[in-house]
């Protein structure tokens, strides 16, 4: 009964009207200030190699972002994200070639057709909980690998599937008529993400945010407080696929060409790997996973590094982060720091006092 | 269509197939059951030992049985480090968690792999065990000794793993720690070493089937730490408790993935077997949801 009250406490809390307290507003701040930076500074400063690296941190975190939703506010393992995201890619590149439609158009169509699938195969697979919905998505991810990996992506070729495997020149997946170049394309790719930062950040402030809050706390308890479990879970399948769908759509404006070898199995693994370390409960943490994944190979080949490390690293962190800071880096980092901080005022109040001491001892 | 005649080779080698899932499945779920860890790592584990064995025979020059006994320890130790190690800390943890660490493990193993035996540019291997030339004919179908092993070694650790579980002392203290941890401890059982014994058997068994894949299915990182998945999907068909219906669902997926090779429009899609048929049964089995107040019940 505790986890009950607990719930409608939280329900409560909820509906009462929120106050900029200082963390809010300090939090508002550096959103500002990122923004600005992404879109103001890092195109003037980076190269095109990092741009292209920042283009698919961009993309990524979106896609961290919805796995975030289902891992930390609801409590939904998902295996599968980065066969949605193929998904998303699929549609948006088959749209792109079919028709001269606009492209944020085409990015609300891909969100929306990889929402109704993603749907589709949740809702059978949400009347299994826990580990089993997590191995089902895993499954699910496996079996589209192989569909994909069969189809293709769209290259320009007619028919449903839009692939023809002769063509002789392919034709690269077009850009909105706004952002052809890199650093244009960049800046297009943040706006979008903050969207959907923005999209997902008015969900959890709302009706939805509370009910997921309730469903994580205890299923039975949020049943029992009469909010709609099931309608709740499909909701966040729902969102996490609209977001990664549109993610799938800027990463196919992104690449120009989509090859099927590069979305495999592991990659929803690596996916699952970096939300956990970067922090699955904020969305500073989706913005950290999305770095991990993509900036870091990025500057570690630059270094001439094995990206193998980074595997090595992702699977340490897994483990750290599940055995010790299940918060992920964005809730460890400035607890540590702080820690640090306090030890090292503690040394220099001790070295403080140990001096006069020694001074007098001369 | 293809004929009947087409199929026949298939046939064997869906069932030599079908066996090393049932082996890996076996393991996976008497781990599952005496610990609450589905042990993503299986594959992993097997591949690694399976590239050791290769190096100690063809850099090393080491007599092949000793290379396979390596194969088989390397996965037998790994598992057990990481069940001491991580066991016990994330014991208290919800079955999900616990199969999720165990993906970070397959994360450090499978990055190691491609550290160490780099794939692009470099020649594929390939390890071949000797039965594979000791060969016999069933009607017109060539069968050879490697496929007849797989079968058999599937069929005999299952009912060797249910037996002992059924009539050992040991068997029962691991029934009992499945049931519950807490009271098994009360009750005097020592529940890590009755955890150990489960984690090494689980490691030997992942040795055993990275040897037989590579063997019957290729030497290669990726491919044999993802197969972990379709032996995955015969356990999770028999919901993780049932030994019997493991062995049964094994085969079938074995079967049905080999079968499809000849059917040529088909064949493509043939590696969806495991996971079609693991979506499907679940999906048929789940049935109504039944609501607990237990976080995590799986």
């Amino acid at each position: 009964m505790a986890s009950l009250s607990g719930v409608a406490e939280r329900a409560r809390g909820g509906l009462r009207l929120r106050r900029p307290t200082g963390a809010s507003v300090r939090h508002g701040i550096a959103t500002v200030l990122a923004l600005a930076v992404a879109l103001a500074v890092l195109p003037q400063v980076l190269s095109l190699y990092y741009i292209d690296a920042m283009m698919q941190v961009a993309v990524y975190a979106i896609v961290a972002l919805g796995l975030g939703v289902l891992v930390g506010r609801v409590g939904l393992y998902s295996l599968g994200q980065a066969a949605v995201l193929a998904i998303g890619a699929w549609v948006a590149a088959r749209i792109l070639f079919a028709s001269s439609l606009p492209f944020p158009i085409v990015l609300l169509a891909a969100g929306a057709v990889t929402m109704v699938l993603g749907t589709l195969v949740g809702a059978p697979a949400l009347r299994m909980r826990g580990l089993y919905l997590a191995l089902i998505t895993l499954m699910l991810a496996g079996a589209i690998t192989v569909v994909l990996a069969t189809t293709n992506f769209p290259n320009g070729g007619h028919g449903f599937l839009g692939y023809n495997g002769s063509l002789l020149h392919i034709p690269p997946i077009r850009r909105p008529a706004i952002a052809t170049s890199d650093p244009a394309y960049f800046r297009y790719a943040v706006v979008v993400a903050a969207l959907m930062f923005l999209l997902v950040l008015v969900h959890l402030r709302t009706r939805p945010g509370r009910a997921w809050a309730a469903i994580r706390q205890s299923e039975p308890a949020a049943l029992a407080a009469g909010i709609n479990v099931t309608l709740y879970k499909l909701w966040a399948f729902a969102l996490a696929s609209f977001i990664t769908g549109v993610a799938g759509g800027v990463l196919a404006g992104a690449v120009h060409y989509l090859y099927s070898i590069d979305f495999q199995t592991q990659d929803s693994i690596t996916l699952l790997a970096v939300v956990l370390m970067g922090g699955a409960y904020s969305a500073w943490g989706a913005i950290v996973a999305a770095l991990l994944l993509e900036l870091l190979p990025a500057i570690l080949h630059n270094a001439g590094v094995s990206a193998d490390w980074l595997t090595i690293l992702f699977g340490v962190g897994v483990l750290g982060a599940l055995t010790t800071a299940p918060a992920g880096i964005v809730d460890q980092f400035p607890k540590d720091m702080a820690r640090l901080g306090r030890l090292l005022t503690r040394l220099a109040r001790q070295l403080g006092r140990r001096r006069p001491a020694l001074e007098r001892g001369r | 269509m293809p004929s009947w005649q087409d199929f026949q080779p298939f046939i064997v080698s869906g069932l030599a197939l079908g066996g090393v899932y049932a082996l890996s499945g076996v393991g996976i779920v008497v781990l599952y059951r005496a610990t609450g860890v589905v042990y993503l790592a299986f594959g992993a584990v097997g591949a690694m030992g399976a590239l050791i064995a290769w190096s100690l025979i063809n850099h090393a020059h080491a007599p092949q049985w000793l290379a396979w006994i390596v194969c088989i320890l390397f996965g037998a130790l790994v598992t057990l480090a990481y069940g001491t190690v991580f066991g016990p800390a994330l014991a208290k943890r919800p079955p999900l968690v616990k199969a999720v660490a165990t993906l970070g493990l397959m994360l450090v193993l499978f990055g190691a792999m491609d550290l160490l035996w780099t794939t692009s540019g470099g020649a594929s291997r390939a390890l071949t065990l000797p039965t594979d030339n000791d060969t016999f004919m069933i009607g017109q179908v060539q069968v050879n000794y490697t496929q007849v092993i797989a079968l058999a070694l599937g069929i005999v650790i299952a009912a060797a793993t249910g037996a002992f579980l059924r009539y050992t002392g040991l068997g029962t203290a691991m029934r009992a720690v499945a049931n519950d941890r807490e009271i098994a401890g009360t009750l005097g059982v020592p529940v890590r070493r009755v955890e150990a014994v489960a984690w090494f058997g689980c490691g030997v068994l992942a040795g055993a089937a990275g040897l037989l894949l590579a063997d019957l299915v290729a030497l290669d990182a990726t491919t044999l730490t993802f197969l972990v998945i379709s032996s995955l999907a015969a356990a999770l068909i028999a919901r993780l408790r049932s030994i019997a219906w493991t062995v049964v669902a094994a085969l079938v997926v074995g079967l049905v993935h080999d079968l499809l090779t000849p059917i040529q429009s088909l064949t493509n899609y043939r590696d969806m077997t495991p996971f079609v048929l693991a979506a499907l049964a679940l999906l048929a089995l789940s049935g109504r949801q039944v609501m607990s107040l237990s976080r995590e019940e799986a």
